[in-house]
């Protein structure tokens, strides 16, 4: 891709919104497996939440049933 | 809006709907239309190779990019993520194939159009008012398509064509030749 090319690209919103969208989707998968493997190593949902920086409730809620 | 497409173009739609679902996806955008497209026989592959571009290449292209489920490596990539050294480390601590093992599950019932494929239907519908067409066919929706510049689908379209040293209006001629030969 010539110098010109990339500099469009980096000018236009959309490349700028996919990655955005394709990083909430990566931090989403790491974070299902960080907590899965937290809680297979005896973490409480406490101390999972506290690591996130989020509420009890809020990883209870997205997690507990499936993990 | 569904009762002037074809047989061929219906099929698209419903095989486009198939693969968001099968993929996770939450709604169909105009990239699942354009698979569908290039994975059935008609006008619109037809004009596609008369350009050098391979459908089936194509497809098979979208297939991988669609099946990602918003994991984009061209996207993270754009940011400096490299996705592959991401996925070496998740197989390393959480076992092989760890980060498609916690995908989104597919949605069951009928999907929803993105806007931007909402945009493309209604553009091939009036790629066939202007071409004195009175069904939408293949070669509509491959117009429609055309026609919605900046979508997801027409990116990729684009790029596509670019590869094979072709041009969306050449294509865009290709299709409207297509369809005078036919009529």
């Amino acid at each position: 891709m010539s110098d010109a090319l990339l500099l469009a690209a980096g000018e236009d919103p959309r490349q700028g919104l996919q990655a955005v969208r394709a990083v909430r989707e990566l931090a989403d998968r790491l974070e299902h497996l960080q907590v899965e493997r937290a809680r297979g190593l005896g973490w409480s949902w406490q101390e999972i939440a506290d690591a996130l920086g989020v509420s009890k409730q809020a990883v209870h809620k997205k997690y507990g049933r499936r993990i | 809006m569904f009762e002037r497409f074809t047989a061929d173009a219906r099929a698209v739609v419903v095989s486009a709907q198939a693969v968001a679902r099968e993929s996770g996806a939450r709604a169909i955008d105009g990239r699942h239309l354009l698979l569908g497209l290039t994975e059935a026989a008609g006008p619109a592959t037809e004009a596609m190779t008369s350009v050098g571009l391979d459908p089936v290449r194509l497809a098979l292209d979208l297939r991988t990019e669609l099946s990602s489920g918003g994991l984009d490596a061209a996207a993270l990539a754009s940011v400096g993520i490299d996705l592959a050294a991401v996925r070496a480390s998740a197989d390393e601590v959480f076992g092989q194939g760890a980060l498609d093992r916690v995908r989104r599950s597919p949605v069951k019932g009928h999907l929803p159009f993105t806007a931007d494929a909402k945009k493309s239907l209604e553009l091939a519908l009036r790629e066939a008012v202007r071409l004195h067409t009175s069904r939408i066919d293949g070669a509509m929706l491959l117009l429609g398509t055309l026609r919605g510049t900046g979508s997801p689908a027409e990116l990729d379209l684009s790029r596509a064509l670019a590869e094979v040293g072709s041009t969306p209006e050449a294509l865009r001629r290709a299709v409207e030749r297509a369809v005078a030969e036919a009529s």
